[in-house]
């Protein structure tokens, strides 16, 4: 839709078609780029449709309508648009119980679904005692529809979220992460992929907010983890706008939408860790989002050096996105390194041997799009299934376990940022480092 | 009683938005060319080869030009925008398809 945006710009007619289930995200984005007038046929072809006879009822059955909005004159609506009303809300915007504060929130759609902690005046100035920064701050506009992320707005969402003030730096560094360009989050956060955003930690602060990087890194129960992706998952839909089934056409969505958070073991690892490979100093402490879709396990073959090699390379069949991040526990990251691997030669090999026969891929069979030629392969040669060595990224972390690495098809991107600590932040670590669960024994 | 919370708004502030109206169409469109533009998504092109062979039924006098991009990401953010801009300024207009 942006690319007709600028069409239009550019002072030319712009028919745009989408699938009818696309409607609303079509005009909302329209909208969002301030033309709401763009002229937008929906028809009824299934996305990304290979049936011939199907494509052809559908936009016969859209003809009129496509050629009438190459020919019929402008009204005075699409010539001069009349602003959207903005509803201006008020700062404190609603005074009730617990139940009375969640039932408005939900209504609003400003929750994620589950319950949230209210944003009272005192609860958001104690969050802001996570950064030096004014809360008016701007940090980013996030898109899709520009909203403002304030350092108060950030704040506000954290406090939702459950997050401790401590964890603010990392959400602002989240933001900036998000942000920039390398994300490519116009799609990303909204793309029927469903993609996640996915967040490892790196550096000091990952113990000094006791985020997870042992067993059960990606499952519920530490506050870290748990509020840090949840917090983001609530600013990218309250302060980006971005909103399932009306922006996010995600498909089938993803549970990893509430949160994914893990820090990476970097003590346990003889490998310079995820942050110092992309350029920082390891006593750096950042944020690393990238955007898988789904996890798998891979067993190792054997628990020597090539038999996890291969178990890795074998489990990779479906890479969408060209990109994948390898999530190998100690132990397995140990045998590695001791058996003289890099990470550079893993990646290398991931590359080389992650490969599938071609009739098992779907570039093997587009030849049928115009412009498109079938690679030159007899269907059982091997096809890579990454897009290169440098759409591999390997990070330690997990548990013990003698037979399964975790495998995350990626998307291509991997954006990092630097998390900027306030002046207090040793206090500020000293007032919440007990808050740890301390389960009993049964 | 319940304690009273009260509470601060999430949703964020946006700064005003110009709204721009849209061009002008085509009086008619006898010797118009039409750009068909697609994302390289399985469907975009050949629905627009339908829709070319059905306008060119009835607009015998319309040519056409395509172009591609790359999937999902927005042509302002690609090396090759100035030649989508000059793509664009030699049309009367444009039909996108998406694939979706």
């Amino acid at each position: 839709m942006y690319d007709a945006v600028s069409a239009e710009e550019l002072k030319k007619p712009v028919v745009v078609l989408v699938n009818q289930s696309f409607l609303t995200d079509a005009r909302s984005a329209a909208s969002s780029k301030g033309w709401p007038g763009i002229r937008i046929v929906p028809e009824t072809v299934p996305p990304e449709c290979t049936i011939a006879e199907r494509r052809e009822a559908g936009i016969s059955a859209a003809m009129n309508d496509i050629i009438a909005a190459l020919t019929r004159p402008l009204t005075g609506e699409e010539q001069s648009p009349v602003p959207a009303k903005v509803e201006k809300l008020p700062r404190i915007v609603f005074q009730g119980s617990l139940e009375e504060v969640n039932r408005f929130y939900y209504r609003r759609g400003w929750t994620d679904g589950l319950p949230i902690i209210p944003p009272t005046e005192e609860a958001v100035r104690e969050m802001l005692t996570g950064t030096d920064l004014p809360a008016d701050h701007v940090v980013a506009k996030i898109i899709p529809r520009m909203g403002k992320a304030t350092v108060e707005k950030i704040a506000v969402n954290a406090v939702m979220a459950g997050a401790l003030p401590t964890y603010l730096p990392v959400l602002i560094a989240g933001v900036q992460a998000v942000m920039d360009p390398k994300a490519n989050f116009g799609t990303t956060e909204v793309s029927t992929a469903s993609w996640v955003p996915f967040w490892i930690i790196n550096g000091p602060i990952r113990k000094d907010l006791h985020v997870n990087m042992t067993d059960g890194v990606l499952s519920p129960g530490d506050i870290a983890n748990a509020a840090i992706g949840r917090a983001m998952g609530l600013i990218i839909k309250n302060i980006g706008g971005a909103r399932k089934a009306i922006e996010d056409m995600g498909i089938f969505g993803n549970p990893g939408k509430y949160t994914m958070v893990a820090a990476e073991n970097e003590e346990a690892s003889l490998w310079e860790p995820l942050h110092v490979e992309h350029g920082f100093q390891r006593e750096d402490s950042t944020v690393t989002v990238s955007f898988p879709t789904a996890f798998t396990l891979a067993g190792a073959f054997t628990s020597d050096a090539n038999g996890l090699m291969r178990g890795i390379t074998s489990a990779i069949t479906n890479c969408a996105g060209g990109g994948i991040t390898i999530m190998v526990q100690p132990q397995h990251a140990r045998t590695l390194a001791e058996g003289g691997w890099t990470k550079q030669e893993i990646k290398d090999y991931v590359y080389n041997y992650a490969r599938i026969p071609a009739y098992r891929s779907s570039g093997y069979w587009r030849n049928w799009v115009p412009g498109r030629e079938r690679p030159a392969l007899n269907p059982e040669d091997p096809m890579p299934t990454v897009r290169s060595s440098d759409s591999v990224r390997i990070i330690v972390t997990g548990g013990s376990g003698l037979l399964f690495m975790v495998l995350l098809p990626s998307g291509n991107r991997w954006v990092t940022k630097k998390v900027a600590l306030p002046a207090n932040w040793s206090s500020l670590v000293d007032k919440y480092k007990d808050i740890v669960p301390a389960h009993v024994r049964y | 009683m319940d304690n009273q919370y009260a509470v601060l708004n999430p949703w964020a502030e946006v700064d005003p938005l110009p709204q721009h109206g849209i061009a002008p169409r085509p009086i008619d469109m006898k010797d118009k060319k039409i750009g068909l533009f697609h994302n390289d998504k399985v469907g975009a092109a050949p629905i627009l080869s339908i829709i070319e062979a059905k306008l060119k039924e009835k607009f015998p006098t319309l040519t056409f030009s395509r172009y591609l991009r790359t999937p999902n990401i927005s042509m302002a953010e690609m090396p090759d925008w100035l030649a989508f801009v000059e793509w664009v300024k030699g049309l009367d207009a444009v039909v996108f398809a998406i694939g979706d």
